[in-house]
């Protein structure tokens, strides 16, 4: 059977990075082709060569018979290849119709001036929905439609100008089962004109489901095109995760904590529901990692513990005190913090110096009134700053340096040396090793580990499972805004963590 | 990928600008203006008149500041300014007494505007554009209300000797009082704990929170400082015409804004110098000062004043810190 689009041993690479190494992917009509893979495996990069969005460093491209070297969104479009993004891109505030065809308005001449030709525009999208199964007028205001609407109307859009390859990415995200249902009677629908369709996803349950074929990446690596039929979710979990472990098991798990819990939380409940119900346990002298996939609630819950986001039920106790926290605030005059997962949007002050910096939470921490209070005391500032960077070993020029010269590894450790100034009792690391290089990361590890012998409460959020198995005591999986499996080190295995997260 | 190598940076002209660029327009105009008409302006008398003139667009500006730091803007200022001089005005024509005893009050029913302004932008989450663009209406529609759209006159001589008056014959009280706030609110912007926790929220209002800080406490003290300077400047003015105006400081908002922007204030918040807010104070005393020598009519101010504003963003946006944004 031919294919309707094929990419032959594609590589590519950022600088720095080798994003994919030698993929193969091609999309036959009449199948739906899975691609499945963890975080970061490279899903992404490779469908944006697709859209045309990127160029690929080495590969060939192949649509309708002819090879191109890469493709431009225009050749994208021309050879029917349509692209459902996860953040749907639908106008909220004009019509279905107008939606369907922004860009590429109809029109019809009236005494030679072109205008936009309205009926014509209806009458076509009527069509259109009608095929797909969506009940609305094309009249109506996409704003007001449910995301599932939306996504439909996506997905009329790549119809009403005949894709014949339609991507969509995790588009059971944010859908209810009965939602589900109906995509996949669309996509059932769509495989029977002969459409291909790709499917991102990392639901193993959904792959089986709707899947015919099944791509697997790893790390940017290939592991292998393979028919559904012969796949089962151990099978996937294995090619997803790969044989050997990257990394290993921590050394000498500690197990013998004593009876003392520094933190507890108790059926933490978010405002908006993004964390239901959570509790855990965080006893003296270990480290607590949080598994799960991103939107599973994990960084929702450690905002929430934090006074980030508000809870509406829940309790929470520091050495069996009884918390109400309910700002960022009163968590560090707590002694609670959060090391952020994204530096840039709510780590540093960016026109901070390194030393104005690392003093924040320590001032914040000694001052009254809502933080109003208190001057800034020169002397005790640099001794405070000093200490912090030669304890973080901060590669810097000086401490008045500002922040955002210096390289994301040394920003990091500013803002940890910033939390260590304020003297904290439990210190929350959201990936903490994020876009750092390979020797800062053996720091920060070394760094939670000594906290944790101090005493100190360490919670770790972490996508990388071999940096969670490598540095926790216990991880926690979290799924769907739930707490769905506790492990202690020497019994996880990154594919039961993968399993757990990925359960239904 | 750092730079930690390269221990000295060098300073480019950016820097410079950066550092300097308030300062050399001010000079600039001074010299123009020299050229000019240099008998009338060039003088110290005329440069003590206009910096008297410029008192209240540095009280202004200095509440202006705040707003600006934060990354929002407050329209208000002058409404606030003319309701706190009809206010006052009233309440000493009403036989309040002692003197002192009402500059307080005003001082503290300015605070008390800039309150109400900041608990608006917490509890609504609108931009500061929004709401001060409001309650500039209303409190000016308020202030036509309290003094039925007349002057009120007949404010207590002890109150206009002193205040509108001059220290030692020499020196004009304004330029005092100005001063005097501004040295405040420079000791507080870089003295104080606040003071640098406003300008991290003003960099980045996200990172700021996650830092641990008040964000809607320190917001709501950076309007009641605008409230309070506006009524500072509302004083001041009457004092020195005599009367309370109600359409008094119509449109210096502008003026204000103008003033921190040419002051280096980045607009998109959380970079600026107090003291450069300053000299942009004086450089929007010159420029109504020189252009009135020269005999161009208020008009050819306004536009002067609107170029000007055009021409230091524009400057910083090519060569200021915030370029990059």
């Amino acid at each position: 059977m031919n294919s309707l689009v094929e990419m032959r041993n594609i590589t590519k690479k950022f600088p720095g990075v080798t994003a994919l190494k030698g993929v193969n992917f091609d999309v036959r009509p009449g199948e739906v082709h899975i691609l499945l893979g963890e975080n970061g495996a490279g899903k992404s990069t490779l469908m944006k060569m697709l859209s045309g969005a990127y160029e690929p460093t080495e590969g060939t491209m192949v649509a309708n018979g002819k090879e191109f070297p890469r493709f431009t969104p225009k050749i994208s479009q021309d050879n029917g290849i349509s692209i459902i993004y996860q953040e749907l891109s639908v106008i909220n505030e004009i019509s279905i119709q107008e939606n369907i065809f922004v860009g590429k308005l109809l029109t019809k001449r009236i005494a030679g001036i072109p205008v936009v030709d309205n009926a014509s525009m209806r009458r076509r999208t009527e069509e259109v929905l009608r095929e797909i199964g969506l009940d609305r007028k094309p009249n109506v205001p996409v704003g007001q439609l449910s995301i599932s609407e939306k996504q439909m109307v996506e997905i009329a859009k790549a119809v009403a100008f005949d894709a014949k390859v339609i991507i969509m990415d995790e588009p059971t995200t944010s859908l209810t089962t009965e939602e589900i249902n109906h995509l996949y009677e669309i996509i059932d629908n769509l495989k029977k004109q002969g459409k291909g369709i790709v499917f991102i996803s990392h639901k193993l349950d959904e792959v089986l489901t709707v899947g015919d074929r099944v791509t697997i990446l790893k790390d940017g690596a290939y592991v292998g095109t393979y028919p559904i039929s012969e796949m089962d979710e151990d099978r996937l979990v294995k090619l997803m995760v790969g044989r050997e472990i990257k990394g290993s098991h921590l050394k000498n798990p500690n197990k013998d904590y004593g009876d003392e819990i520094i933190f507890e939380a108790k059926n933490i409940t978010r405002k908006d529901n993004k964390v239901r119900n959570v509790s855990f346990q965080l006893r003296k002298g270990e480290i607590l990692g949080f598994s799960g996939l991103v939107g599973a609630g994990r960084t929702e819950l450690m905002e929430a513990i934090f006074g980030a986001r508000p809870i509406k039920s829940g309790e929470m106790y520091l050495y069996g005190r009884k918390l109400d926290i309910k700002s960022t605030y009163q968590a560090v005059k707590e002694g609670i913090v959060l090391v952020t997962e994204n530096r840039r949007e709510t780590g540093f002050s960016p026109y901070h110096s390194i030393k104005q910096n690392m003093v924040q939470a320590k001032g914040l921490k000694e001052a009254k009134f809502n933080g109003l209070s208190g001057l800034i005391h020169e002397k005790e500032e640099q001794a405070v700053a000093e200490e912090q960077a030669e304890a973080m070993q901060v590669k810097c020029a000086s401490l008045s340096q500002i922040i955002t010269e210096l390289s994301g590894g040394n920003q990091q450790k500013v803002i940890l040396g910033r939390w260590m100034a304020s003297n904290p009792e439990l210190i929350i690391f959201d990936e903490p090793t994020k876009g750092i290089d390979v020797g800062t990361k053996s720091e920060i590890y070394k760094l939670m580990r000594r906290l944790a012998e101090q005493g100190k409460g360490v919670l770790v959020v972490s996508s990388e499972m071999p940096e969670l198995l490598s540095t926790c005591d216990r991880i926690i999986v979290m799924n769907d805004g739930q707490s769905r499996g506790e492990f202690d080190n020497a019994d996880a295995t990154e594919e039961e963590l993968v399993r757990v997260a990925t359960m239904a | 990928m750092s730079k930690n190598e390269n221990t000295k940076i060098k300073k480019s002209f950016n820097d410079y600008w950066n550092s300097y660029s308030t300062v050399a327009i001010l000079i600039l105009m001074l010299i123009v203006f020299s050229i000019l008409k240099p008998s009338a302006f060039a003088n110290v008398p005329n440069y003590i008149k206009i910096i008297e003139q410029s008192s209240i667009y540095i009280l202004l500006a200095c509440g202006e500041f705040f707003a600006i730091i934060l990354g929002g803007i407050d329209l208000s200022v002058s409404s606030v300014m003319a309701l706190s001089g009809v206010v006052c005005a009233k309440l000493m024509v009403a036989g309040w007494h002692p003197v002192a005893a009402v500059i307080v009050g005003i001082f503290l029913f300015g605070g008390l505007v800039g309150a109400i302004n900041g608990m608006l932008i917490n509890i609504t989450k609108l931009p500061p554009f929004i709401i001060t663009l409001g309650s500039q209406s209303i409190f000016r529609g308020l202030t036509y209300i309290l003094s039925e759209a007349r002057s009120v006159s007949g404010i207590s001589t002890g109150f206009t000797q002193f205040v509108g008056g001059k220290i030692g014959g020499v020196i004009p009280m304004p330029i005092i009082i100005a001063l005097i706030v501004a040295g405040l609110v420079i000791f507080f912007t870089t003295k104080t704990k606040a003071g640098r926790n406003i300008y991290a929220l003003g960099g980045n209002p996200q990172s700021a929170y996650f830092a641990g800080i008040t964000t809607n406490t320190h917001q709501l003290v950076c309007f009641i400082i605008s409230g309070i300077c506006a009524s500072l400047a509302g004083m001041v003015n009457i004092a020195r015409l005599s009367s309370a105006e109600p359409n008094a400081g119509t449109g210096f908002e502008t003026y204000a804004i103008a003033a921190v922007i040419i002051g280096g204030t980045s607009f998109f918040g959380g970079q600026g110098t107090v003291w450069k807010v300053v000299i942009g104070g004086i450089i929007i005393g010159t420029i109504n000062n020189g252009l009135n020598m020269v005999g161009l009519s208020s008009y050819y101010q306004q536009m002067a004043m609107g170029a000007l504003i055009i021409m230091a963003v524009t400057l910083d946006r090519f060569f200021g810190a915030s370029k990059n944004k």
